[in-house]
């Protein structure tokens, strides 16, 4: 088949092309308080139905996972598909999460997380729970594992996380003995310790051995005290003889959570339950990392 | 272009939105998982004139950034790239081939997820190495390889005809 010469661009695909690549680069220039707002208008309208898609894919694939281990555990004939990897790693986070939520209380949300194709998804995550569920900004986001992220935006029936892993992400954080303080943030992209956290601000004569489990410490009243960051692994680097950082290992990875639960703080507290002490909710089924 | 032609193109696409929202959640890791959105974006355009696709992939674009705010504006200016480019190369490459539209799909995706990692500004140095050189080639090709398969199933329906262009 010939083809035919209107196939090139012509004066009015060049105008398109430039009328589109501007409003992008306005785009990516708006600051977060006009670009939540338009970002929330399209999830709320056009994106609605596709994501309530989403979320009942999701919930059909929850549910069907339950009902294949119900199946599993009554039927000895399949008991072979138990150890399917996927599926005890999917039966062992719900019940953690169940066994989470009991501990917790009531001041909290659970949700599924609506992950999406792009490079950057690991960095922040749309949840399927929103004002309806009690959710608010800054509200702490958890997995039974530990901290995953802190709510940015919430629109009615949905959320934006922004995980540990995002170049802004910043907790006050602790040891679990409660002996050093310091602020945890992502190690960030460069070298081989992509994906691990980093724990500055601890004094030079504090050390902090391998295997310390690192706590929100709740200062700041964010985060709630006790969720489970990290696990020392390694001494960064020293600032002229006065201050140590440490890399800690993540105690959850963002890109691996498929539910989580949002911290509420119908318990007391600030939005994220930042009043309250967790850490007993993590450590009863010894959870920490 | 027949009414009915139309209606089963515009069928076609639609298809391939809703198994983004709902097939791929159950393909495994999401960065290699195929694109249906963006292969839904990249089919457009071979019928599609320049501007139009160029229009259709700031749309899809917005409409990805408003699920990952990570990378507000960036999705939009690749994917308007990508889709301009896409309907570009039409005139460029055989189109009909099947072979030739399997690397439109791969490139598309490569270049697609290059410019976002790049313009988001968030990903830089050993993790922007996996994310191109890993990660991206891999999507790219599972992309392409449904995006040849839909090409296969629906060649009636997808025929391209210049005329209607």
């Amino acid at each position: 088949m010939a083809l035919g010469s209107d196939r090139y661009a012509s004066r009015a695909d060049w105008l398109l092309l430039i009328g589109c690549v501007f409003l992008s680069v306005v785009a990516m220039g708006l600051p977060g308080r006009l670009r939540d707002p338009v970002a929330r208008a399209l999830r709320q309208t056009v994106l609605a139905p596709f994501l309530a898609l989403q979320e009942q894919t999701q919930l059909l694939a929850a549910s069907l996972t339950r009902y294949q281990t119900v199946a599993v555990q009554r039927d000895s004939a399949v008991l072979a598909a138990t150890f399917l990897p996927e599926l005890r790693n999917e039966n062992t986070r719900l019940r953690g999460l169940l066994g989470l939520g009991q501990r917790l209380g009531s001041g909290y949300a659970a949700a599924e997380v609506l992950h999406q194709a792009l490079p950057t998804s690991a960095l922040t995550l749309v949840v399927s729970a929103g004002k309806k569920e009690g959710v608010r900004p800054l509200a702490a986001v958890v997995s039974p594992e530990g901290l995953v992220g802190i709510v940015s935006s919430v629109d009615n029936e949905m959320s934006v996380v922004v995980t540990w892993a995002h170049p802004e992400f910043r907790a006050s954080a602790m040891a679990a003995d409660g002996s050093v303080y310091g602020i945890v943030a992502p190690h960030g992209t460069e070298g081989p310790r992509t994906w691990l956290l980093v724990l500055r601000g601890v004094p030079y004569r504090q050390l902090v051995p391998n295997g310390t489990v690192i706590l929100t410490s709740g200062l700041g009243g964010v985060f709630p005290r006790g969720i489970p960051l990290g696990t020392v692994v390694a001494v960064a680097g020293e600032a002229e003889g006065w201050e140590r950082t440490y890399l800690l290992r993540p105690a959850v990875h963002p890109a691996a959570v498929s539910h989580v639960m949002i911290l509420t703080g119908s318990r007391g507290g600030g939005a994220g339950g930042g009043g309250g002490d967790v850490r007993a909710a993590f450590q009863s089924a010894g959870e920490m990392p | 272009m027949r009414r009915t032609d139309k209606y089963r193109f515009g069928v076609i696409l639609l298809g391939l939105v809703v198994l983004q929202f709902s097939l791929r959640t159950r393909l495994g890791d999401d960065r290699t998982a195929p694109d249906f959105l963006l292969l839904a974006l990249l089919i457009y355009t071979i019928r599609a004139r320049p501007g139009k696709s160029a229009g259709a992939g700031f749309l899809v674009g917005l409409l990805r950034d408003a699920l990952t705010p990570a990378s507000f504006g960036a999705g939009a200016l690749a994917h308007t790239i990508v889709g301009y480019l896409s309907a570009l190369s039409k005139v460029v490459f055989f189109a009909e081939n099947l072979f030739v539209n399997g690397c439109l799909f791969f490139a598309g995706t490569w270049v697609r997820n290059c410019l976002v990692a790049i313009l988001s500004g968030k990903l830089k140095s050993g993790m922007l190495g996996w994310e191109l050189l890993v990660w991206s080639p891999i999507q790219s090709l599972s992309t392409a390889v449904v995006g040849v398969v839909v090409l296969w199933l629906f060649r009636r329906e997808l025929a391209i005809r210049m005329g209607d262009a």
